[in-house]
């Protein structure tokens, strides 16, 4: 065990970069730390811009809806761009926003307008027809799984499209991951169940 | 957790199928399963609900108004008035050019929950599940998946060009060729986060077939059969790659073609 201890690489980048910004004021180097994550931040959106837009979709069942929520996320994240802890996943923290946004703002507005929500069947197609492969199984699946109700849906989702954990799962959702277990097993029951009937193999 | 004797819960049982128990929960889960008959139907109830989601969802990617939303975050202003807009939005377009190649790779990916699970609860063996994974997926081709002229030579030879850089092989049209078979297409995929190749092929008599192949440090070894969503698969490793060869041709035919392109794979 001794030996694997012979160096401590910790130790070393800290020498290594602490004389890097001395001749910087203090003020100045906060500053530049800010303005790279922001960049960071800005180019992360930019990488996840479709990922957010899809999840939007699926919670509200509504493009514009789902445009709405990403422009929101967006601006809450860059705004905010200082509390996201460097290290940690970037899309992770992204969906967080995106869901809080969902649940504390866009929803709760639609709701009280009395507008209420489309049918999921009719938003949540696509032009799949140039392929065949993902057309013949997709269209199945994703009515499937935008009949349940939206708590098992968007764990459905999180789980298993975007392959997050369960642990994963419930920081997002900001649930205990004792609820993400429930609301999965429920979910599954009900899309066996479904399938069962529809006559599924 | 539940004490030794007692039925697992549906929450239970999901948590096996999606591999989040320990080690221990998990063998407790899979002796209960294998002396009890309800818990085992339950299990395969729970299971059957592991469907192709990720391919389901990934059309959806594509429909996200790329532009529009591209458009719209360059629109908002950086927070500190100070910010050199331009470098941003360079290093934005490039990123998103990073990023659109990199959703090809996630919209063809391949749903890791899809666990077959059937009588062998073996889904700890990732030499396994990866060929679950893949028999799930083949299991959904048709003859029509992969209608189309087969291509030529040299465009059979781009498409397998693609998939050696990111599997760390060097494929040939030759080598992959099956006789009586036809070459269609050559594709990478992921599974787990790891580069999946797929050459698909039809066979004109039994419908669709596929060479896959994945890095693989577990070791070389021999040939085998086993039957998959009722397809047959032939697989085999070596140092570095795992491969399977899976179809309705019938097995003992499936066996000549596989051990005659392991042959050929390593010459």
């Amino acid at each position: 065990m001794s030996v694997a201890r012979t160096h401590f690489p910790a130790y070393s980048r800290a020498r290594m970069e602490s004389p890097v910004h001395p001749a910087v004021s203090r003020d100045a180097g906060l500053a530049e730390a800010a303005i790279a994550s922001e960049a960071d931040i800005r180019s992360g959106l930019t990488e996840n811009l479709a990922r957010l837009w899809r999840y939007g979709l699926v919670l509200s069942h509504q493009r514009d809806v789902a445009d709405d929520l990403v422009q929101a996320t967006c601006l809450r994240a860059l705004e905010r761009a200082d509390q996201f802890i460097p290290g940690t996943r970037l899309d992770r923290w992204l969906f967080s926003i995106l869901h809080s946004i969902w649940l504390n703002e866009i929803r709760s507005r639609r709701v009280r307008q009395g507008q209420g929500f489309v049918d999921a069947g009719e938003t949540l197609t696509f032009d799949g027809a140039h392929d065949t492969e993902t057309h013949v199984m997709a269209g199945q699946v994703l009515k499937q799984v935008n009949a349940l109700p939206e708590a098992q849906r968007t764990v459905i989702f999180l789980a298993y499209v975007e392959g997050l954990s369960y642990r994963e799962v419930a920081g997002i959702l900001d649930i205990p991951i004792g609820t993400v277990m429930s609301r999965l097993a429920a979910a599954r029951a009900k899309l066996s169940g479904a399938g069962s009937e529809g006559g599924r193999q | 957790m539940n004490t030794k004797h007692t039925i697992p819960s549906d929450e239970d049982l999901t948590a096996f199928i999606d591999g989040e128990l320990t080690a221990e929960e998990a063998a407790r889960i899979e002796a209960i399963v294998n002396e009890d008959e309800s818990t085992a139907e339950r299990l395969e109830f729970l299971a059957r609900a592991s469907l192709p989601f990720k391919q389901a969802f990934a059309p959806l990617l594509a429909e996200a108004p790329r532009q529009k939303l591209e458009t719209m975050l360059a629109a908002i202003p950086a927070e500190p008035s100070t910010k050199s807009n331009a470098t941003a939005a360079f290093a934005g377009r490039r990123r998103f050019l990073g990023a659109l190649a990199a959703s090809l790779v996630a919209g063809i990916a391949i749903d890791r929950a899809v666990i077959g699970i059937g009588r062998s609860f073996s889904a700890k063996d990732e030499n396994s599940e990866w060929r679950a994974v893949v028999a799930d997926y083949i299991s959904l081709y048709t003859p029509e998946t992969l209608a189309g002229p087969v291509p030529e030579r040299d465009v059979q030879a781009a498409q397998l060009a693609g998939l050696d850089e990111k599997l760390g092989l060097s494929l040939s049209p030759e080598a992959v060729s099956l006789p009586g078979i036809d070459f269609k297409r050559a594709l990478m995929l992921q599974y787990d986060g790891k580069p999946l190749a797929q050459v698909a092929y039809l066979d004109p008599e039994t419908g669709p077939m596929a060479l896959c192949i994945v890095k693989s440090d577990a070791g070389r070894k021999a040939p085998d059969l086993e039957s998959r969503k009722g397809l047959n698969v032939i697989y085999w490793s070596n140092e570095t790659h795992a491969f399977m060869l899976i179809g309705r041709i019938p097995a003992d035919r499936m066996k000549e073609l596989g051990e005659d392109v392991r042959r050929r794979l390593s010459a």
